[in-house]
């Protein structure tokens, strides 16, 4: 009997482990299929932006020839990357940048500052305060920018680089997320902080928000993105190149009679490399982040 | 170093009084415990005392000033958190530093009283380290090293041995105690292990559903417990009660078993008798009773016997030979049986 159970023993063990092959197999196979799906209108993008002639990168559309360029060339980058003239288009990508550097640099102070106090601030209707930062963030932002033009048009704060920052620094969104993260931080650790002689501001300083990374770092790409692809609040608040992000300044490409395809890649391949390197600078946190609070809750 | 005054403090969460009106004498220098089961009010009572949570009435006074209205960081106390409480992305000697950077202390005044803090604490190679690279051991060594640093004018322990294992939380305790024996600073401790407790403390305070049951030293609260809570809160195995009353001269309990009394005693009926596990030994004449469970543990040997159909525990120093089941006869040691009256409250 037991000599009966060894010896079919093998062949199940080999059975089972083909089964699971195959299955691995399939799942790598639709996984492959997915991820080429997602990345080819990247691909394409930046295979165009090294084509020199736009009718052929029209007339490469739609077959598999939009994948391959025979003669690369930088030309495109360098007719677009000019820091004045026409094609300014350097410049619009630093207006951008300097843009998305105020706004996400002010928005970790200010969104940060605001989720610790009502996280661990004694401050009256604390309560009341965070269940209004949650319904704020339900409001979406299109249905509030009438007025918000109106003010800022008032203030006289149109056409600046202050009219694209400014407004956008709090966000309901990011003081919740932050109001979760410094939350979930042990009690001991601020009463430990606060024996140790610190201020409430030195406890966020040199505790809290040194342990926020994974929070800093959510946000910051989060935010960043946000930030990078405005497109209806600066096309409503800028008039001239002065403070013109460069995704307002890409779709003046196609506002012509002739799209030139050739420059119009190049620039939304220099529009798309500095938010993925911010997103690989901080995609490790990024994730953990998001995982943490998934399981957390 | 300075004394400690807690004058009826009370504490009270909405209408839910947690603290009712407490009092006692913490003097300079003494390592005080706080005992009780959970739930009890000693850890609020902590707290009140380190300034995280308001005193909703009476006064507490740190070397004689009144400090209900003082903030944590102006007390001049330090405090040990059950959890530890170490800043994460500190190494040790930023932790233990932090407090004295706080107060604008230079760096070399910094560095060295670390350095003797670490000294005294052994944890000098272990200055570098992030509290993630320590073991349960050295991370509490460093939150006391935190403490000390500041050379505070009382310490608050808040159950810091709690997380440990059995054997290292021998070894803490005795480096806690050690420590104070050196360093002779005011020491208010929190625990619920009474052998904590017992082994530690200067004196004990128990305490119950926000009260104070009875202060005293280790000995005085084990040898006259004032309550039959006290009783068999303080020691282990805990203390035999038994509910009876007093007939022909003897103390008869509910299910008819006759324990002698002290000899000469007159005082208040008792209603309840109470015979430590050690007081009761086994002899050739004496009370009938039926061995339940032997449980030898080496030092010495832990007997459950019945006692007509009540359980009573005897710890017996010999090595016995006994088997469940069997009947054999104790007897109390009359000079150390403790009467209560149907209060609970000490009668001799």
């Amino acid at each position: 009997m037991s000599d009966l159970a060894i010896s079919t023993l093998p062949a199940e063990v080999t059975r089972k482990r083909s089964a699971i092959g195959s299955l691995r197999l399939i799942q790598t196979a639709s996984i492959l299929v997915i991820a080429l799906v997602i990345v080819s209108p990247l691909l394409m993008l930046i295979v165009a932006s090294l084509k020199d002639d736009r009718f052929q990168i029209l007339a490469d559309m739609g077959s598999f020839r939009a994948f391959w360029v025979p003669n690369p060339t930088l030309a495109n980058f360098a007719e677009v990357g000019n820091l004045s003239g026409e094609l300014a288009f350097g410049r619009y990508l630093l207006n951008s940048l300097f843009i998305l550097a105020a706004t996400v640099g002010a928005g970790l102070i200010v969104n940060s500052m605001a989720g610790f106090v009502l996280a661990w601030g004694s401050l009256r209707g604390r309560a009341l305060i965070l269940s209004l930062v949650i319904a704020l963030y339900v409001i979406p932002q299109e249905s509030i920018i009438m007025p918000l033009v109106i003010m800022v048009s008032r203030a006289g704060m149109t056409d600046t680089f202050a009219v694209q920052i400014v407004p956008w620094i709090a966000s309901p969104l990011y003081i919740f997320l932050f109001y979760q993260f410094f939350a979930q931080l042990p009690k001991e650790l601020f009463e430990a902080a606060e024996m140790d002689g610190a201020s409430v501001f030195r406890i966020y300083r040199s505790i809290f928000l040194p342990l926020s990374l994974p929070a800093l770092a959510t946000v910051s790409i989060l935010m960043g993105i946000e930030t990078w692809n405005q497109y209806l609040w600066p096309i409503l608040v800028t008039q001239t190149a002065y403070a013109r992000p460069i995704a307002v300044a890409i779709a003046t490409f196609f506002g012509q009679d002739s799209i030139y395809w050739d420059r119009a890649m190049a620039a939304s391949v220099l529009m798309m490399l500095p938010i993925l390197a911010l997103y690989l600078a901080f995609q490790r946190w990024f994730v953990s982040s998001f995982v943490g609070s998934a399981v957390k809750g | 170093m300075a004394s400690v005054t807690i004058e009826q403090v009370r504490k009270e969460y909405g209408a839910v009084p947690v603290i009712h009106g407490v009092s006692m004498e913490i003097e300079d220098g003494e390592f005080v415990t706080l005992v009780g089961p959970s739930g009890c009010g000693k850890s609020t009572l902590l707290r009140m005392l380190a300034g995280l949570e308001d005193i909703s009435g009476g006064e507490i006074l740190i070397g004689g000033r009144v400090v209900n209205d003082v903030a944590p960081k102006e007390r001049d106390i330090a405090m040990v958190f059950q959890s530890y409480a170490l800043y994460p992305h500190m190494t040790v000697a930023e932790n233990m530093g932090f407090a004295l950077k706080l107060k604008g202390e230079g760096k070399a005044a910094i560095d060295r009283r670390v350095r003797e803090a670490a000294d005294i604490l052994a944890l000098g190679p272990l200055l570098d380290r992030l509290p993630k690279q320590l073991s349960g051991g050295q991370r509490q060594r460093v939150a006391m090293g935190r403490a000390i640093v500041r050379h505070p004018q009382v310490f608050l322990f808040d159950e810091p041995l709690s997380n440990l294992d059995a054997k290292l939380r021998v070894t803490m305790r005795a480096e806690i105690k050690d420590l104070h024996q050196r360093l002779k600073t005011t020491t208010v401790y929190v625990t619920h292990d009474q052998i904590e407790a017992m082994t530690m403390a200067d004196r004990i305070v128990v305490m119950r559903g926000g009260r104070v049951e009875q202060i005293g030293r280790p000995l005085e609260l084990y040898d006259r417990p004032a309550n039959t809570f006290v009783a068999t809160f303080i020691g282990s195995p805990a203390m035999n009660l038994f509910e009876g009353a007093i007939a022909d001269g003897r103390f008869v309990t509910a299910s008819g078993v006759a324990l002698p009394l002290p000899p000469g005693y007159r005082g208040e009926a008792p209603k309840v008798y109470g015979i430590r596990p050690e007081h009761l030994t086994i002899a050739e004449r004496g009370v009938p009773a039926t061995v339940v469970v032997v449980e030898p543990t080496g030092s010495e040997t832990h007997v459950l016997v019945k006692l007509g159909s009540t359980d009573a525990n005897l710890v017996l120093r010999d090595r016995v030979e006994l088997e469940p089941g069997q009947p054999i006869a104790v007897t109390p040691d009359l000079a150390k049986v403790h009467l209560f009256s149907e209060q609970g409250m000490r009668v001799n």
